[in-house]
């Protein structure tokens, strides 16, 4: 593991040099670059952790965004009061969401996160209960004040994105040395055998659906921030497909397989900007390329190597 | 009443196009285990080439009859050859990779099938012309009923009766009724089971090329993304009929068609995806396997 350490060591002095050596429009790609990883490190926790194919992961995203805007613009409550309420909210939906459809089966749970998301989508174009705004969305959402520090300038809300990243990537971290991880771990390979073992089936999926609820809201918050408004097309399904394409790419439950994935499917596509026209059909080619070449995703992860004593001929 | 009879009918036109292209993802289910994303889009690219096609025939001034016979000809084998290669490019070497790997390729093989037509056509909306079937229209004790929407309804009912006949009386069918229960078995039978993954994939192509020309002649407007939207909701009825299940996808297309238009006519359009997911999962809560159940294991 100290190898590792000192390769995320690197990553991070590079993130934290980022910001002075390029131009403002790439500042803001490398802000909701680091919030995207989030979403996704959250998604793992469901898709690649628990083994759960969720397609709807826009929908918790948005949740926290929302949360924060209206709780901001309507009721005047600052913005870091807004956090913890938005990871509330979007844990209890993420429970409430999963509970009556956990048992289903793989494909079925995709379909129906697929439809949770389109619902929520449609509510918030359509203006449920006037406080989202319609398809304009919301406008002229605050800066977050930490310590009596005003995060408004741009640097200051990349800091404060890759920090939240940080945090993001040592909860994970964390989940995979505990016995939170093993479970989801051993869910995921088998359901019979660790329900045999004692593992409360229902209870743990449920728990990793209020996990990766709570921070992709955490990252919508930051990302309301960030452009200072919101609208339902952030959110769209299509947003979702995203998230799910990039922890497959990248490598389910594997933390440098995520963060590579992010950037070829959110960072790599600024740079073609210019052919905006064929940009995508070249973009879909690649990704049945990069399966092909890649089922296990760009960088999979190495998980629970078998003692030596096992293969040994005896 | 007359007005609920009329969306009815409605509802029993769009009901059976989503009906032939949810044959296609459930054919692919159940035999594959994959829901293949890029149908959608092939249905879609089956209504520009018909278009296409459509437009030169007018403009050599061949005959109506001749025109539409040529459109659902070319777009229907030009699609069928598409399928197949799709199946064989994008999903045949990840057979046996990771379940979601297959289904990112999928997704990738929707996005490039998508803006390749953007690519060819362009971002703008393509409309249909008007008099592709003749504009009669009968009058049925208030219920009004246009030659359209009879041959959209006569023509799927008979493609389905063939496809039911062909599953359930050929030997081909045996063999894609055999895959569907179990592939290593079939294999051990002597069943070549590329070559029915192939039938498959041209028979879903088929059935759903059809119902993307019967879109394009039905609502006359094409777009470039309209494939997710068709292609969900055609699968939405896959799912409420019973994966898997031949005779579930055509009555959960007729239902989703049904209830669509009712939604349509009484509550609003803003809200119409929504609802149709809401129905989808209280169905897969109340009875997960859908209406007719999934595919069990029968005798042959």
């Amino acid at each position: 593991m100290k190898k590792s350490f000192v390769w995320y060591g690197i990553f991070f002095v590079i993130a934290i040099i980022y910001p002075h050596f390029v131009d403002p429009s790439w500042v803001d790609i490398g802000t909701t670059f680091a919030l995207y990883s989030v979403v996704a490190l959250s998604q793992d926790i469901v898709l690649g952790k628990a083994g759960m194919f969720d397609m709807g992961h826009a929908t918790f995203f948005g949740i926290g965004a929302y949360t924060a805007a209206i709780l901001n613009t309507t009721y005047n409550i600052p913005i870091m009061y807004t956090i913890p309420i938005a990871i509330a909210l979007s844990a209890l939906f993420g429970i409430i969401i999963s509970w009556p459809i956990i048992h289903l089966r793989g494909d079925y749970l995709l379909v129906a996160t697929i439809g949770f998301n389109i619902i929520f989508y449609q509510a918030l174009q359509n203006n449920v209960f006037g406080l989202t705004g319609g398809p304009n969305g919301i406008f002229g959402i605050g800066t977050p004040m930490i310590f009596g520090i005003n995060i408004a300038s741009q640097k200051a809300i990349y800091y404060f994105a890759w920090l939240i990243l940080l945090v993001t990537m040592l909860i994970i971290y964390n989940i995979d040395k505990s016995k939170l991880g093993r479970a989801f771990h051993y869910l995921r390979e088998s359901e019979i055998a660790a329900e045999s073992f004692g593992v409360n089936k229902r209870f743990y999926k449920v728990l990793a659906f209020a996990l990766g609820a709570g921070l992709a809201s955490l990252a919508g918050v930051i990302f309301a921030v960030q452009y200072a408004a919101v609208s339902p097309e952030t959110f769209n399904f299509t947003q979702s497909v995203l998230f799910f394409t990039i922890v497959i790419v990248g490598g389910p439950s594997s933390i440098p397989g995520i963060l590579l994935g992010t950037f070829v499917m959110f960072v790599v596509p600024q740079f073609f900007r210019e052919f905006a026209t064929a940009r995508y059909f070249v973009f879909g080619i690649a990704m049945i390329l990069t399966m092909i070449l890649r089922p296990q995703g760009i960088w999979p992860v190495k998980f629970g190597k078998l003692p030596k004593y096992i293969f040994r001929k005896s | 009443m007359e007005i609920f009879l009329q969306q009815i009918v409605n509802g029993l036109a769009i009901g059976s196009i989503y009906a032939l292209v949810a044959i296609g993802y459930t054919m692919v289910y159940g035999v594959m285990k994959l829901i293949n994303f890029a149908h959608g889009d092939l249905v879609a690219l089956a209504a520009y080439i018909g278009l296409t096609v459509l437009m030169q025939a007018f403009g050599m001034h061949i005959t109506n009859l001749w025109a539409i016979i040529l459109m659902f000809v070319v777009s229907a084998l030009f699609i069928s050859l598409f399928g197949v290669l799709l199946e064989r490019l994008a999903y045949r070497p990840l057979r046996r990779a990771p379940r979601l790997s297959a289904v990112v390729s999928a997704l990738g093989a929707s996005l490039a099938i998508e803006n390749g037509i953007m690519l060819i056509w362009g971002p703008n909306i393509k409309v249909f012309p008007s008099n592709v079937f003749p504009s009669a229209s009968w009058h049925i004790s208030g219920v009004v009923i246009n030659s359209t929407q009879i041959a959209i309804l006569l023509l799927s009912v008979i493609l389905m009766l063939a496809l039911y006949i062909f599953i359930n009386k050929t030997k081909i069918g045996a063999a894609i009724r055999a895959s569907a229960i179990d592939q290593d078995a079939a294999k051990l039978m002597g069943i070549n089971v590329n070559g029915i993954i192939i039938a498959i994939f041209a028979l879903g192509s088929f059935l759903g090329s059809i119902g993307g020309l019967f879109i394009g002649i039905y609502y006359r407007e094409l777009y470039f993304q309209m494939g997710w939207i068709y292609g969900l909701n055609a699968f939405i009825a896959a799912i409420i009929g019973g994966i898997g299940n031949i005779p579930g996808a055509m009555l959960g297309g007729m239902l989703l068609g049904i209830f669509n238009v009712l939604i349509a006519g009484y509550v609003s359009n803003g809200w119409s995806e929504a609802l149709t997911f809401v129905l989808l999962i209280i169905i897969l809560i109340i009875k997960p396997t859908g209406i007719l159940g999934e595919r069990v294991a029968e005798k042959v």
